[in-house]
């Protein structure tokens, strides 16, 4: 017993620490419910979300990370409605999962803004995303302009390292490419292995496509981690000159998609906005302006990143804290 | 002897209460308060949301107890739950059936035979329960992605036979309901039944048992088919919660589950352990997570802090039985 109320004691005086806030004038709680910190474009999200925030000192942000489990989400969105906050931001995990829960934070009179995933009924206030589709399509016709200069006449061969399956930004970034290359005849998608957004496994899997495929000009990586695990598995057997590689997502960084633009591994990247920015505007009016009233929907529109832009773009997406 | 051991029991059982009271106590005195000034931790809403997120894995633990009991292990449950939530959400969509009983039936049945399969192979071959169990964890999650291709089957908010199954189970009630009965009806099997001694004396020591006659295999087989069983009906609840079938759910839910288990006083080597124990650990969990939650704590230091818990519990128990 003695030594459960040692712990008791350091755990509650270091929360107590953390919980004493500075009282004064009108505190505004904003709470975010992330899908799961460890991907790189959620980890964005969080750094640029707390950068824009910090910069008012009248809001304070706090984030759960459901790492990827949709019933860690719903718990923690439901503790989120209990702690009445003034704004609640959610980034979904899944669309059926969270819909409901997402629902008991409206009728709890909690403003919500779903960010970059949908859900199954508008249980929002506003939906801040941008559109695969529409991004799908931008670099299907790269790399239609690229085949076109290439060979003269819109022809060759592709390789699509798709994403987890039924994700929306999977089927999305693979519909709007193929609705353009649909048009061409003779431009081939002579492979289009599964990887699950993971660059490690999308070097696997390109390693088995270079040895079933002898030529290949254009891989489309429906992320920018799957388009240079691809390039790494080019570079092992010496063919990485024979092909271009496109990647999606675009994030600023040392580790991110433009840095890889302008070190040509990449030849072209389109940035997914991170919805953030969007999401911290709308919401600072839902908070300072009673009589806002948002849009249902907010569309964000995508940049295409080629070497000529990078190094601009990299000064625009690369945030303080990113590595 | 028997009541010696039932005097440590006893103990045990008083120790790990004490850590929840203990738990419990702390969570109450740093709540955050409402604007009403009331303690947000103790909110009738409050303490039912930590009962519905625990009932899940809560119900999982409690056939994992009597695994354990026996000496053995079933690593293979969170596969199993996605198998289920799979089945279920398949049934219930797909038009294979019009009664819902139908649907969950073919969902608990199947999860029980995978169970069974783990317990027929584990009593007859004499391979060690980890390799077994781990095997099917592999295999069930593959048939589970391969039953649906790797894709969620959403259940919509509709009038449709799914959206009424999901509306009836994943009403808060029902779930805890279904914890509860599950939960008493474990407690009087093992504390009660022939079949519940059988449990104990296997795990205690099995040459013992074996000279005395008791029906090893059967035993054995029988805790693995529950096992199965109960996680398929967690399944079930998963799959009306989150409102899909999701191959990929339940990853590392074994985990969690034996957490509960071990930090309720179970014996990982088995014989030793109690029902009432691993209730006690799984509200641990659940109480811990809500605290920490509420406090915004930082979810990276939450997972410290839950680490130092589960070690302290189990060396709190140790020590004072000398075990």
């Amino acid at each position: 017993m003695k030594r459960q109320s040692w712990i008791s004691l350091g755990l509650g005086g270091a929360l107590l620490l953390s919980g004493c806030g500075v009282e004064g004038k009108k505190q505004f709680v904003v709470a975010f419910s992330q899908a799961n910190n460890a991907e790189p474009y959620r980890a964005a999200q969080n750094v640029f979300l707390a950068k824009l925030l910090a910069q008012q000192p009248d809001v304070k942000l706090v984030i759960s990370d459901a790492q990827q489990d949709n019933s860690k989400q719903v718990a923690q969105v439901e503790t989120f409605i209990r702690q009445k906050p003034d704004l609640l931001i959610v980034a979904p995990n899944e669309r059926a999962a969270l819909t409901a829960v997402m629902g008991q934070a409206m009728e709890a009179k909690i403003p919500v803004i779903c960010l970059e995933r949908d859900i199954l009924q508008p249980n929002y206030t506003t939906y801040v995303h941008s559109d695969n589709v529409a991004i799908g399509r931008l670099a299907g016709q790269f790399i239609v302009d690229h085949l076109t200069k290439k060979y003269g006449t819109p022809q060759g061969n592709i390789v699509a390292i798709r994403g987890l399956l039924g994700v929306e930004g999977e089927i999305n970034r693979d519909r709007g490419a193929k609705e353009v290359f649909d048009k061409y005849p003779e431009i081939k998608i002579v492979a289009d292995p599964v990887a699950d957004w993971i660059q490690a496994k999308a070097k696997d899997r390109m390693t088995e496509v270079l040895r079933a495929q002898p030529k290949i000009d254009v891989v489309y990586g429906h992320n920018d981690p799957m388009a240079i695990g691809a390039y790494l598995a080019a570079k092992e057997l010496g063919r990485e000159k024979e092909m271009i590689f496109v990647g999606v997502d675009g994030l600023g960084g040392q580790a991110g998609g433009i840095r890889k633009v302008m070190d040509g591994i990449l030849a072209a990247t389109f940035v997914y906005p991170l919805c953030v920015d969007k999401a911290v505007e709308v919401g600072n009016r839902i908070l300072h302006e009673p009589a806002f009233k948002p849009e249902k929907d907010y569309l964000l529109e995508s940049v295409m990143v080629t070497p000529e832009n990078a190094a601009q773009m990299y000064q625009q997406f690369t945030l303080p804290g990113m590595h | 002897m028997q009541s010696a051991r039932g005097g440590a029991g006893l103990l045990r059982r008083a120790q790990s209460l004490a850590a929840l009271l203990g738990i419990l106590i702390l969570a109450i005195v740093i709540s955050p308060t409402a604007s009403d000034g009331s303690r947000i931790f103790l909110q009738a809403g409050n303490l039912t949301d930590i009962l519905r997120q625990v009932s899940l894995i809560g119900i999982i633990s409690l056939s994992m107890t009597f695994v354990i009991l026996t000496g053995g292990i079933d690593l293979s449950v969170g596969s199993i739950l996605a198998l289920a939530t799979a089945l279920v959400a398949m049934f219930l969509t797909r038009g294979y059936t019009t009664h819902i009983a139908v649907a969950i039936l073919a969902a608990v049945a199947a999860a029980a035979l995978a169970g069974a399969l783990n317990g027929a192979v584990v009593a007859f071959t004499g391979i060690q329960p980890f390799i077994v169990t781990l095997a099917s964890m592999i295999g069930v999650r593959g048939l589970a992605k391969w039953l649906t291709n790797n894709q969620n089957i959403d259940i919509g908010f509709g009038k449709d036979l799914a959206s009424e199954f999901a509306a009836i189970f994943r009403e808060k009630a029902i779930v805890i309901g279904a914890y509860a009965l599950v939960a008493a009806m474990f407690w009087v099997v093992l504390a009660r039944t022939v079949f519940g001694r059988h449990v104990r004396a296997v795990g205690d020591n099995e040459k013992a048992a074996e000279y005395a006659g008791l029906p090893i295999r059967a035993t054995k087989i029988w805790v693995y088919t529950l096992s199965g069983l109960f996680t398929g009906f967690a399944g079930v609840l998963y799959a009306a919660e989150n409102h899909q079938g999701n191959p990929n759910a339940g990853v590392a839910y074994e985990l969690d589950a034996i957490a509960a288990v071990v930090i309720g006083g179970t014996r990982l080597s088995g014989g030793k352990g109690s029902i009432s124990g691993t209730i006690i650990g799984t509200l641990i969990i659940g109480v811990l997570t809500n605290m920490l939650r509420l406090n915004n704590v930082d979810s990276n230091v939450e997972m410290m802090i839950k680490a130092v818990i589960i070690v302290l519990a189990v060396a709190v128990q140790r020590e004072r039985n000398g075990t």
